[in-house]
């Protein structure tokens, strides 16, 4: 919120520290002053004030009250007693006020002023609103804005000679009535929004913006003061459901003394005396059911000590809190250090002793307050189970050349057409910020896909992977959130490349009982797609995504997978005695998997087969049609003694009896 | 032959050898299968008993000198060779490096900031990206229709009855835990997290948060401590002495609340355009655990406090690699991936 600097040094007979000073004074004690200006004779200071203190400082008497606790300086004493300049008139006889809802208008404040003259306002006023970013409008107008930055309670004037029977009325909206507002913009009431209305039509939407047809003109002589106090949630709610923040709502949804509206009515009508001639009628019409007095907290010494770590003084402390206008009162019992502070009704923020506690910090300056080690119970801290397997996976990703990435945690609607996901396992987006944000993301795919995309102009070959969040609608709580592993490599025929990676992925995260299905997936528009499972469990799938997107893609449910996941590792002996290396080629029909001819060598063989390696599958010159060649080493070791010759071809023609049993295969000698 | 003459003469013959063709020529003088000393070898079967064993004996003793110094000379002449050979080697040629992968730079900071917050004891702990109101805002005396909600914008979910938001902090994580583990406690809370606010270079839709909380009996966790803990955390985090300051502000979840702002770690508090001339960085929102928050967790404010805060750790990482736009870390390009 902007003020003025000369307004603030308005307050005081002495000097404030200089613009720069004084913001960073400000800065280290209250609130942050985001911008300082030099604007003609006068420095702009945008001050973020913080939200629970918008009651009392979103106005220059109370920053002002800020300066003067922080500085030790002496407010001058405000225009001590309205003196009004009265007619006869009562007004009682001029106006009646009726408020229906106590509830959201706790209290409702009028004066009737007669002869105004309405015109300019003076040079000094426009200068000091135009400094704070309000356009003048007329004398009276100004003094209402004059006042709300002044004192911060907000002010409406209406033309009396304009409220049909010269009643006002606080009231909710009844079906179909509307307003035009003052800047001409119309606006159709709902039935559960305050307002304003004389005996035929609304006035004005309470506390936030006032209406056309009582509007102060160049011919107005007799005007209605109004300083009221509205529920700050109905002001809330109705100028999110109008989409309407002006200066009044911005101060009324953040809560207001109830006990500003007279101080404020009355230095606006001493406004209207001097500036437009306006004489005051008798009376002030005042509707306060529940008068709102001081509080008392009650703050055990100790507790200061005990929250903020250091030892402040008793005097220091009373000071403080005198500083702030607050009045503390000694109420030690024994040993026991008590003060019982009364707090002035406009700091509507304080309410428990840490709020005290605050205050003195701050006013003390935690600066002040040096920095100590706790002691506590050296206790180690818990491992984190999911966190150590997700480190795990990674570094293990990045030590095979991939790259991580991290996506936004959603997705458009094309991409779920693209992907044919059904709307209803979706989880949708009440308030997207735009298009790119209607569902949250059920799979990583799409969003790597794009990644790729991106960077394919630059990179040939690119290797990346996301472990990251998914959503889709759940049973419990209505959605369903789980980390997945995706992963994507780009190139020709990547399909065996990918299936390595995550081979040695499970392998790594000591898995060991892995296996590969057939299976057919949306996402996968070629025949190289394969679920993986582990111990029979479905984990994941990998899969050629399609003819023209060259990537092989891996997906893998890593809350699933880490359930599998074991930091066990043992040890196998190695063999003291030299292996042996036979070769065997065997010619199959086309249609007979690798796996099949592995298993029948590796049950065949026995132990003694310590491993077998494909080195290479051919199809095509030289082999006869509907079939292929695969070509076998075979590694004959034991543990305990070399194998001869004579053991060696023995198993080497078992496993090519076991192989030939196979009418169809035929072992090439 | 005389033998001490002819190790004498075959050691000038090996050292004056000026390349391994002539050194070769020398061995076979002396060692080869019509050698000197090989014939003297066998000849010796033809002396008497005695001598032969004594002339055997040192016969021997020279076949394996002369041996030894052969071997020495042509390792001598082979390098010799070898360095002629590759004059021209130009070790300026670039090296060829393994391809390795990258880590995100986000995963990178949070691994330091967990590395450093364990060592103080800290347990690392994990929550939902999808909240309830309840725990994302009320239980953290955010009450409905309270101004501060404003401080967070928030996504919400479909349908809107179910409460269900895309959470704005990490703070709900605190609540999570303290309802299921008693104090004391010290946790620290790294996870994405989303702000409904448009994009621009230091505001991002999601991004990633580290929430901190320590509890403990009433009045062994004070603001004192908390400034401790937090200096050694940046200390560690920029490894430089940074400086911290707190200034007054206000989370509805903390009483005091405050803002806390390190020297600026680009020019050690000069003043710079990253902290805007002032020295000054802020970067992280902290307190002292509100009343009503423990109340919401079944404590009692009686006889339990602490501390808690919130960083941003895209912000951190921005400091750190001097990186001057938030959405790099989700635009993966792999030109800036790859740097890491």
């Amino acid at each position: 919120m902007i003020f003025s600097y000369n307004w603030l040094q308005s307050f005081f007979r002495g000097r404030l520290p200089k613009p720069k000073k004084l913001a960073e004074i400000l800065t280290m004690s209250s609130f942050e002053i985001e911008k300082l200006e030099k604007k003609g004779d006068d420095w702009v200071l945008d001050i973020d004030v913080l939200p629970n203190r918008a009651g009392d400082c979103f106005s220059h008497l109370g920053i002002a009250r800020e300066c003067a606790a922080l500085l030790n300086l002496k407010l001058k004493t405000q225009n001590t007693k309205f003196q009004p300049k009265t007619q006869n008139l009562d007004i009682k006889n001029l106006l009646k006020i009726k408020v229906e809802n106590s509830d959201l208008c706790s209290r409702y404040t009028a004066r009737v002023m007669i002869d105004v003259k309405i015109g300019e306002s003076p040079e000094w006023m426009r200068e000091r609103l135009k400094v704070c970013g309000l356009q003048p409008i007329n004398n009276v107008v100004d003094i209402a804005n004059y006042v709300m930055l002044e004192l911060g309670q907000p002010l409406h004037a209406f033309d009396l000679h304009k409220i049909s029977g010269k009643k006002i009325i606080v009231r909710k909206a009844k079906k179909g009535e509307k307003i035009i507002t003052l800047d001409n913009n119309k606006f159709n009431l709902a039935q559960d929004i305050l307002i304003i209305a004389d005996e035929k039509n609304p006035l004005a939407i309470a506390g936030i913006k006032g209406g056309k047809k009582a509007e102060i003109d160049k011919n107005t002589k007799t005007i209605v003061l109004e300083a009221a106090n509205f529920d700050k949630i109905i002001i809330r709610k109705t100028r999110q459901e109008l989409k309407l923040q002006t200066d009044a709502s911005l101060r009324f949804e953040h809560g207001i003394d109830a006990n500003l509206t007279e101080q404020g009515i009355n230095r606006a009508a001493d406004l209207i005396q001097k500036i437009c001639n306006g004489k005051t009628s008798k009376g002030l019409i005042d509707f306060f059911p529940k008068k709102v007095f001081p509080k008392t907290i009650k703050l055990e010494l100790d507790y200061i000590e005990q929250l903020l770590g250091v030892k402040i003084p008793k005097k220091e402390i009373i000071s403080i809190f005198q500083k702030l206008g607050f009045t503390p009162i000694d109420q030690s019992i024994g040993v026991k250090k008590m003060l019982l502070v009364k707090i002035p009704t406009f700091r509507l923020d304080i309410s428990i002793p840490e709020d005290l506690i605050e205050e003195i910090g701050r006013i003390y300056g935690y600066d002040h307050i040096k920095p100590i080690f706790p002691l506590a119970v050296l206790t180690p801290p818990k491992r984190n189970i999911d966190c150590f397997w997700q480190k795990k996976v990674k570094n293990i990703l990045k030590e095979t050349g991939f790259t991580e990435v991290y996506n936004y945690s959603f997705i458009n609607e094309k991409d779920a057409k693209i992907f044919n996901w059904q709307q209803k396992t979706l989880i949708e987006l009440e308030n997207p910020l735009s298009a790119e944000q209607k569902y949250l993301r059920p799979c990583l795919i799409p969003n790597l896909l794009k990644n790729i995309q991106k960077n394919q102009k630059r990179f040939n070959e690119i290797k990346i992977f996301e472990l990251g969040k998914v959503f889709r609608t759940g049973l419990k709580t209505g959605v369903e959130e789980k980390r997945m592993l995706t992963g994507i490599l780009t190139g020709n025929n990547m399909f065996y490349q990918t299936k390595g990676v995550v081979d040695l992925l499970l392998n790594k995260l000591g898995i060991s009982n892995v296996w590969y299905n057939e299976q057919e997936m949306f996402i996968c528009k070629t025949k190289k797609c394969a679920e993986i499972k582990i111990n029979g469990k479905g984990i994941g799938f990998l899969g050629e995504i399609s003819a023209e997107i060259k990537a092989c893609v891996f997906a893998i449910d890593f809350e699933k997978l880490q359930k599998h996941c074991s930091e066990e590792v043992m040890y196998q002996p190695i063999s003291l005695y030299p292996t042996a290396i036979r070769d065997l080629a065997v010619l199959v029909p086309r249609e007979i998997k690798v796996a099949d001819v592995l298993n029948k060598i590796n049950i065949a063989g026995g132990k003694l087969v310590r491993d077998v390696d494909i080195f290479d599958i051919y199809e095509g010159e030289k082999i006869q049609d509907g079939k292929k060649n695969f070509a076998f080493h075979i590694i004959y070791q034991a543990e305990d003694r070399t194998l001869t010759n004579k053991e060696i071809d023995e198993i080497h023609n078992r496993i090519i009896k076991v192989l030939e049993k196979n009418p169809s295969w035929e072992v090439r000698k | 032959m005389d033998l001490k003459k002819l190790k004498i003469t075959a050691q000038k013959d090996i050292k004056s050898a000026q390349n391994l063709a002539e050194l070769n020529n020398v061995f076979k003088k002396y060692l080869g299968k019509k050698g000197e000393l090989t014939r003297i070898l066998r000849s010796l079967k033809d002396l008497p008993i005695k001598k032969r064993k004594t002339q055997g004996k040192l016969a021997n003793q020279i076949k394996k000198d002369l041996e030894l110094i052969i071997q020495e000379r042509k390792d001598k002449l082979q390098d010799a060779k070898y360095k002629i050979q590759n004059t021209d080697f130009d070790i300026t040629a670039p090296g060829k490096s393994p391809v390795l992968g990258h880590l995100h730079p986000l995963t990178l900071v949070r691994r330091k900031v967990a590395e450093i917050f364990q060592s103080m004891g800290f347990t690392i702990v994990q929550g939902p990206e999808v909240e309830t109101e309840w725990y994302n805002f009320d239980a953290l005396n955010i009450p409905k229709e309270h101004p501060a909600r404003d401080l967070w914008d928030t996504f919400w979910l479909k349908p809107k009855n179910k409460k269900l938001l895309l959470r704005t902090h990490t703070s709900p994580v605190q609540i999570r835990y303290m309802e299921k583990n008693q104090p004391p406690l010290r946790i620290i809370v790294p996870g994405r997290i989303f702000r409904h606010e448009a994009t621009d270079a230091s505001h991002e839709i999601n991004f990633y948060q580290v929430e901190g909380l320590m509890i403990d009996k009433k009045g062994k966790i004070t603001v004192a401590n908390f400034k401790a803990i937090i200096d050694e955390f940046f200390k560690g985090f920029f490894e430089k002495q940074t400086k911290i300051r707190l200034r007054p502000s206000y989370f509805p979840f903390v009483e005091p609340g405050f803002e806390i702002d390190i020297s600026c770690v680009n020019c050690l508090g000069k003043g710079c355009s990253v902290c805007a001339q002032t020295g000054w960085v802020e970067i992280l929102g902290a307190g002292m655990v509100h009343p009503n928050v423990l109340k919401a967790v079944g404590l009692n404010p009686k006889f339990w406090q602490g501390f808690a805060f919130g960083v941003g750790m895209d912000r951190l990482a921005m400091l750190k690699y001097k990186i001057n736009d938030i959405r790099l870390f989700y635009s993966n390009d792999l030109r800036f991936l790859q740097q890491f």
